[in-house]
């Protein structure tokens, strides 16, 4: 009975959690459409320029004709309202430069980059939990060092130095795996051949991306893991005669996880920022492509799209740590 | 025939450094292999569109124009060729001609090409985009019979000037049904194009490449050889030369790889590079002067610029020796209209600063002469380089430096809105006839704030003016080029905007591809004889 309420309670406080987090939600969205709308606009130079410049329009009418046609020749407050405006209605604007609605043409990068982002996430929890557990487990050994100085390897190295080298070695000199892209052109036949495919193609960018977080966990779950291991609950349960592994697993872990949740949290608007560099290595057809292009032809409608989303993935995602967190340690109300 | 001597002089810094490797197998060995899959690429990014009417710069010129077709060609000799046309010719005032069109070509979506297309695409496309600088004589078009285009001018039309109105940029022949009616900006077909070409748009997947198959109804019976090509899009030039070295790419045109890689590249036996294709569109990096700035008015000043600053050195170390340096603002590959014998801007650092004593500059006390802002155009990481030995030089003679390297947009707005830069670091690229290209940058009317690369020194003078505007009109291939050497001789002399260096640039080629490098502005010709070997 007891563990019904606690149970129900939980509920009561995961659903209190996610309605203040999405109430919250609505002035961080609207903030951080205001300074990237006012920062964007801040930089000189315009896309009207720069479209002006590879059209060679060189009649100064047409020029002033296509800045009213943007909207451009209002004051920046109302194009800032309108914006706002627009976004209420899930219009992200449109994008002359491509040509098509601003969410047409993030959503067709999309899919890449979240690909590329959750596979990155899953190997980096993946890689940094076990490299934690067995560094933090095997303390001062020759598998500590390994680990650390793995760490150190690659939260130091730059994430394009590597996706470089690994290019190098597996496509070029070992010819194991795709130099980059996200498929084979001409398709790899359907069906799990394609599945196969895209595994392979996404394999060196997960690395290349995924590796320096998964260091961050490394280290971040060691320290976690040895400071937890020392409390009086550990050794409460080893003293019940519970196996090792059942006492590192089940109750260190569990307990040593909660920073490395933190921090998971607080990256996936890096993650999502680091994915701009590896897509460019390895030509992954992202968002993070479309960012850089838009960002250099000051393409404004899809930056701000592209902020707009990304701020809306980080949210989520933050989120969603809360939950887990609240999941974790069942004692941490978070308000 | 395995390795042919590339006809164009190569930096002496790149022998010196021996980072040519091999040159160019350009031409067919033995039969033409028929099928299989081309990988293209070049050195630059995805398009904003497939097909962009004004053209949109070097990447939608280069997507397109493998679909779409112009009226004629150059030849790698020099010799103006029919494609869609068959031939044209003058009326006897050179204010009309008449183009014979090509009998029996078809879109790619079946549909026949006639007169109709060809003046549409005239009116509607050369003469509000793709050539709007061109054509500001340009009075209509009609056709007599089925076969004829006869093309009007309010003045007279060189023919050099005309054949290369018909060879130019994105110059071409779009299907009027599909475009009329229809703002051809924002036309769908664009994104999707049908056209006349070797090739017929399939697919484009965003941020990765596009796929084209071979065209079986083309005109040119037996081609193209190849059943279809994939231009793919890699940003990062080291992931270029990886991809290269993977076999996943067979082609690169405008310097694909990062300069250092071609020598790798080409040292392994399986690449070839060349500086060919490309004389119709010599690219250099230029220096202006803001003649607004009272200092940069006097013409001594503007003189010590160029003689103050080491132009082989740049070319040495900035371009590995791909690069010369520039001495008239006709590029010297251009065989009709270059001339060697101007005013010369060679390094020499007491010139300069004895220039710069007469214009009323000497050295103050503390050894300085004056302050300038120096605008490297980010669009190219090169230019920034350049700025720094821009600086060096000019803080040589006593001219202290400012500089700063914009990004694209920005540095757009600061040297063609703002005129905010007394010197600025741009580039140009210049087919081989002058009018409008490269004679805007000097006249009254490339003056036009808000309208990147036209004139932004602000120089002007009725001289230029006057002998621009006979350039434009003068029928006598002789007497024009003397009118194009006075040119190059006042330009130079008066220094408001010159090339500091003219830029090689390269194709990087699997030496299975046959047939490539073979069109004098290769990046933007239809590639239609292109084939692998096994």
């Amino acid at each position: 009975m007891a563990g019904v309420i606690a149970s129900s309670s939980r509920r009561v406080a995961a659903l209190r959690l996610l309605r203040r987090r999405l109430f919250q939600a609505v002035p961080l969205m609207l903030g951080v459409v205001v300074i990237n709308f006012i920062l964007i606009h801040l930089a000189p130079g315009s896309f009207l320029e720069l479209m002006t410049a590879e059209n060679q329009v060189s009649d100064p009418a047409t020029v002033e004709l296509l800045r009213k046609a943007y909207g451009l020749a209002d004051p920046i407050w109302l194009q800032l309202l309108k914006y706002i405006w627009a976004l209420l209605h899930f219009d992200f604007g449109f994008s002359y430069r491509q040509n098509m609605p601003v969410i047409e043409a993030i959503t067709i990068n999309l899919p890449a980059t979240l690909l590329l982002m959750i596979s990155s996430i899953a190997l980096a929890l993946a890689v940094g939990v076990a490299a934690g557990v067995v560094a933090s487990v095997k303390v001062r050994t020759f598998w500590d060092t390994l680990v650390s100085v793995a760490a150190m390897f690659f939260f130091a190295a730059p994430s394009f130095w590597l996706g470089i080298m690994m290019i190098v070695l597996f496509a070029v000199k070992l010819g194991w795996l795709p130099v980059g892209g996200m498929m084979t052109i001409g398709g790899a036949g359907g069906g799990v051949a394609s599945v196969l495919d895209i595994l392979a193609h996404l394999l060196l960018p997960t690395l290349a991306l995924g590796l320096f977080y998964a260091a961050i966990y490394a280290r971040v779950l060691r320290s976690s893991m040895l400071e937890v291991s020392q409390l009086d609950f550990v050794r409460t349960a080893r003293a019940k005669g519970l196996s090792r592994n059942k006492v590192t697993l089940s109750h260190v872990l569990r307990n040593a996880l909660l920073p490395v949740v933190t921090i998971l949290g607080v990256q996936m608007g890096t993650v999502l920022a680091g994915s701009v560099v590896i897509e460019s290595v390895f030509s992954w057809p992202g968002v993070g492509s479309l960012l850089f292009d838009s960002v250099s032809s000051r393409n404004y409608p899809v930056v701000l799209g592209i902020m707009v989303l990304g701020t809306l993935v980080v949210i989520c995602a933050n989120i969603a740590v809360d939950l887990v967190y609240m999941w974790l340690d069942p004692r941490i109300e978070i308000r | 025939m395995a390795n042919t001597v590339s006809r164009r002089v190569f930096g002496a810094g790149a022998l010196a450094t021996g980072l040519i490797g091999k040159t160019a197998s350009s031409f067919a060995q033995g039969e033409p292999k028929r099928g299989g899959t081309l990988v293209a690429t070049w050195g630059g990014g995805e398009p904003q569109a497939c097909y962009v009417p004004a053209g949109g710069g070097s990447s939608p010129t280069f997507s397109s124009s493998k679909l779409f077709e112009r009226l004629g060609r150059r030849s790698m000799e020099g010799a103006f060729e029919g494609e869609l046309a068959e031939a044209w010719k003058p009326a006897a005032d050179f204010k009309a001609y008449a183009i014979k069109i090509r009998k029996g070509v078809k879109f790619h979506d079946g549909k026949d090409m006639t007169v109709d297309d060809v003046i549409y695409s005239i009116d509607e496309i050369w003469k509000k985009y793709a050539a709007a600088a061109a054509m500001t004589d340009y009075v209509g078009g009609e056709s007599p019979d089925s076969d004829t285009v006869i093309v009007k001018f309010s003045k007279p039309v060189p023919e050099f000037f005309f054949s290369s109105l018909l060879c130019g940029g994105v110059n071409y022949i779009v299907p009027k049904h599909v475009y009329a009616g229809s703002d051809p900006v924002t036309n769908a077909a664009n994104n999707a194009p049908i056209a006349t070409g070797p090739w017929k748009f399939k697919e484009w997947v965003r941020g990765s490449h596009f796929e084209y198959v071979k065209n079986d109804a083309y005109w040119r019976p037996g081609f193209p050889y190849m059943d279809r090509m994939i231009i793919r899009y890699v940003r990062d030039p080291a992931g270029r030369a990886a991809a290269f070295e993977a076999g996943d790419i067979h082609i690169g045109v405008f310097n694909p790889v990062a300069p250092p890689d071609i020598k790798r590249l080409t040292g392994t036996g399986k690449f070839v590079a060349t500086p060919k294709g490309y004389e119709e569109s010599v690219w250099s990096t230029s220096f202006e002067c803001n003649t607004r700035n009272p200092i940069f008015a006097k013409r001594e000043v503007r003189q010590a610029m160029f003689h103050a600053v080491d132009r082989s050195l740049i070319a040495r170390t900035i371009y590995y020796g791909y690069a010369r340096p520039g001495t008239s603002p006709i590029f010297s590959p251009n065989k009709e209209f270059y001339t060697a014998d101007t005013y010369k801007t060679e390094f020499d650092p007491k010139k300069a600063a004895a220039l710069l004593d007469t214009a009323g500059y000497p050295k103050k006390p503390d050894g300085k002469r004056f302050t300038v802002n120096l605008l490297a155009a980010g669009w190219f990481t090169e230019n920034g380089k350049i700025g720094a030995i821009v600086k060096q030089g000019l803080e040589d003679v006593g001219i202290v430096v400012n500089l700063t390297v914009p990004d694209r947009p920005s540095s757009i707005k600061r040297i063609y809105t703002d005129y905010d830069f007394d010197l600025a670091i741009s580039n140009q690229a210049n087919p081989s006839e002058p009018v409008p290209a490269t004679t805007q940058y000097y006249t009254s009317d490339g003056i036009k704030k808000g309208v990147p690369f036209r004139n932004a020194s602000g120089f002007h003078t009725d001289e230029v003016d006057v002998l621009v505007e006979k350039i434009k009109v003068e029928t006598d291939a002789t007497k024009r080029k003397t009118l194009v050497v006075e040119f190059q001789k006042i330009t130079t002399r008066e220094a408001s905007n010159l090339p500091l260096v003219e830029i090689e640039s390269i194709t990087v080629a699997s030496i299975k591809v046959q047939n490539h490098s073979n069109d004098p502005n290769y990046l933007a010709s239809t590639w239609y004889d292109i084939w692998l070997a096994s």
